[in-house]
């Protein structure tokens, strides 16, 4: 059976249940590589030049990883998926750049999503990707279809039940996502709700945000993340803010960022890695917001590959008192 | 109306020319400096490019001037540049100043689109009027561009160091000063007679160095501290594919009819890089792979931070075509004395590789 390898990193959370099933519909064993660690980390920044981006090093670990395990590695471009919004150039050079920096990967599987290039373009785009594992366009069509049923249950059951991408994969597909076991106890009442926006490849990669989600569950606070709202939600935050989106992707940021500003959170955090150029704008955008509303505190985490873990946690306890401390103070004044 | 746009190399001569025949209030703010550059930091989201701090360092010194309409470049689908426009109308409205910010798409809205953009800011000109503004506008850009590429040959072989630097000072002064055609061209003829009066050192062949890279870094001298004159001081030959006036000429006039200017670029760069990647990432993997033999080194030039450009550089390492490459992130650190340490080392080993080139040749030729 021929394997294809998809690398647990950028695209992957916003995709996997998607990709898992058109490449299973076809016949085609899908092979993903491990949860990010520091082998991974420290394997892709030796091959890329120091100034890319945190994710992009995480990716090409994970590329590395995959190495001799698969028959195909996919990496798709994703220029464009709404008319007119672009996507960052490194997305754009993903494939050719891992090309480069990792000769002996196996073949790249690079297909381009361009929405305004317009439906035949995409048919033929999809199509010349089932053609690598068969001859029959019917087929597919079918995988195809079947792909994009599944990506809609997965937004469906993240924002219907409130789940992170990984919850929810682990629901549709049975197989473990997490690495760490949740807290699960939600008998105490949430001592605050904490929003977290950012990119799902940072969000939900435990590594890289040294556990993030789970510290603040273990201190006793509900977490929301950016897609366990709406797309009229997040559309209608941008266009409240910015006016037009620019980026494929600001919707986890701005859009989010904007929505749960302006609806009664106790804060929000934004998360981003050093050097990402979108992020270096769009969180800026965020953070005026946030001054300009006055009312729900943010904070801005920016990632790389030194960030201390004890830098984080003082941060985020500082940030967690200082929300507990504002809220007790409410208390009082309404006493 | 006040009209004010931020710098890039010496871009403000002609816009202001075409500006002043539409007798529109147009501002230049002071050329980048210090000042310019501490302000755009002070102002502008650490994470972000040396483009960004400097044109918001010229707008808000602009503004300072009582600029009320700025004029800045946009884009879709290239970089960041698509975003600046909203962040920095936010930032200078944050710090007071009532300014309109007026964009002007780069890519998309080709001649019709500036054209009218003009005409709204003219208020409503005659048509024949802002043509023939703008063709005024055009004649000094392209004149600006003529010396300059003459400039650069005669830099390196000059006798006399920093004649033909004078020599362009003094020309795009009389050409910001020029106010018909006439004048224009006599500036231009006199300009480049003098610069081939020249004394020149005719007998050494300089180094032939490419410098490629990023739009604004590229042409904006301060951005890379002049990284040209230095090298011209060191006896260099700079190549140069990236000028405004082609890349005015083809983006407004010959794209809309199908011809594209970096096609062979683009092809060149084919096997390394498929698609474009926005910005000038493509072109500088291009430009690599296709003067390998021609040049005898490579400057690529960009911005910290740089999203294109890392893709490139990541690409270009890894290129068959082997030929030194030197690549100068330009942000706020950069310092004069550690970029010009670099580009001595590099011109030294360009130096001896091209010896170790003619010598290894000269054996070949002695053995057969």
């Amino acid at each position: 059976m021929i394997k294809v390898g998809i690398p647990r990193a950028l695209l992957y959370y916003q995709y996997y249940p998607m990709w898992k099933t058109f490449f299973e519909e076809l016949g085609v064993e899908v092979v993903v590589s491990p949860l990010t660690n520091q082998n991974i980390l420290s394997a892709g920044s030796s091959r890329v030049i120091a100034d890319t981006c945190l994710p992009v090093k995480v990716f090409c670990g994970h590329v590395l990883s995959l190495v001799g395990k698969c028959d195909f590695i996919f990496i798709p471009v994703i220029r464009s998926v709404k008319r007119k919004i672009y996507n960052c150039a490194k997305f754009l050079g993903l494939p050719d750049m891992t090309r480069a920096v990792i000769p002996e990967s196996p073949p790249i599987l690079d297909i381009e999503i361009d929405i305004n290039k317009g439906k035949r373009y995409l048919y033929q785009t999809i199509y010349r990707l089932g053609q690598h594992f068969t001859w029959n366009p019917l087929k597919v069509r079918r995988a195809s279809l079947a792909a994009w049923q599944a990506h809609l249950n997965y937004r469906w059951l993240m924002s219907r039940y409130s789940l992170t991408p990984p919850q929810a994969i682990e629901r549709m597909l049975g197989t473990p996502e997490l690495p760490s076991e949740m807290p699960q106890d939600q008998s105490a009442p949430a001592q605050a709700t904490i929003a977290l926006i950012g990119h799902p490849y940072i969000v939900y990669d435990e590594y890289i945000n040294h556990r993030l989600i789970h510290r603040l569950m273990q201190a006793h606070n509900k977490v929301l993340t950016p897609e366990m709202l709406t797309q009229e939600q997040l559309e209608s935050a941008i266009i409240r803010i910015v006016g037009r989106a620019h980026w494929t992707y600001e919707e986890e940021v701005v859009g989010a960022g904007g929505h749960y500003l302006e609806n009664r959170t106790n804060g929000v955090i934004g998360l981003m890695t050093f050097g990402c150029g979108p992020d270096s704008l769009m969180m800026d955008v965020v953070r005026r917001r946030a001054g300009k509303l006055g009312a729900t505190p943010f904070m801005n985490l920016t990632l790389e590959e030194h960030t201390a873990e004890a830098g984080v946690v003082t941060r985020l306890e500082a940030f967690l008192d200082m929300i507990l401390r504002k809220k007790r103070r409410q208390v009082e004044v309404c006493v | 109306m006040r009209i004010a746009m931020p710098h890039m190399g010496n871009l403000y001569i002609p816009f202001k020319a075409l500006f002043q025949r539409l007798n529109v209030d147009f501002v230049v703010p002071p050329i980048n400096n210090q000042r310019t550059l501490s302000l755009g930091v002070k102002h502008s989201p650490e994470g972000l490019c040396i483009p960004f701090k400097l044109t918001l360092g010229n707008l808000i010194e602009a503004a300072g001037l009582g600029a009320d309409t700025l004029l800045m470049p946009i884009g879709f689908g290239i970089c960041r540049l698509g975003y600046y426009a909203k962040i920095q109308e936010q930032i200078l409205h944050d710090l007071g100043y009532n300014i309109k910010m007026v964009t002007m798409g780069v890519s998309e809205r080709k001649l019709l689109g500036f054209l009218h953009l003009i005409k709204y800011l003219s208020n409503n000109a005659s048509w024949p009027k802002i043509i023939s503004a703008f063709r005024f506008g055009l004649a000094k850009l392209n004149a600006l561009d003529r010396i300059e590429r003459v400039v650069q040959k005669v830099r390196p072989i000059e006798r006399i160091k920093g004649a033909a630097n004078k020599l362009f000072a003094r020309a795009v002064e009389a050409i910001d000063q020029a106010d018909s055609h006439g004048t224009l061209k006599k500036v231009q003829r006199d300009s480049l007679t003098r610069l081939d009066q020249v004394v020149k050192d005719t007998q050494t062949r300089p180094l032939i160095v490419g410098i490629t890279g990023e739009f604004y870094v590229l042409l904006e001298p301060f951005s890379n501290l002049d990284v040209e004159r230095e090298l011209g001081k060191l006896g260099v030959e700079v190549r140069r594919t990236t000028f405004i006036s082609e890349w005015t000429k083809f983006s407004l006039f010959l794209n809309p009819l199908g011809m594209n200017e970096k096609d062979r670029i683009h092809k060149a760069a084919l096997p390394y890089l498929k698609r474009d990647v926005g910005g000038d990432g493509w072109e500088s993997v291009g430009e690599k792979v296709l003067h390998a033999n021609e040049y005898d080194g490579l400057i690529h030039l960009a911005p910290f931070t740089c999203m294109p450009e890392i893709v490139a550089e990541n690409i270009m390492l890894k290129t068959k075509e082997t030929i030194p490459v030197l690549t100068i992130l330009c942000d706020e650190q950069l310092a004069k004395p550690g970029m010009l340490t670099r580009l001595e080392a590099f011109v030294d080993l360009l130096w001896h590789r091209r010896r170790k080139r003619s010598n290894d040749q000269f054996q070949h030729k002695g053995h057969s």
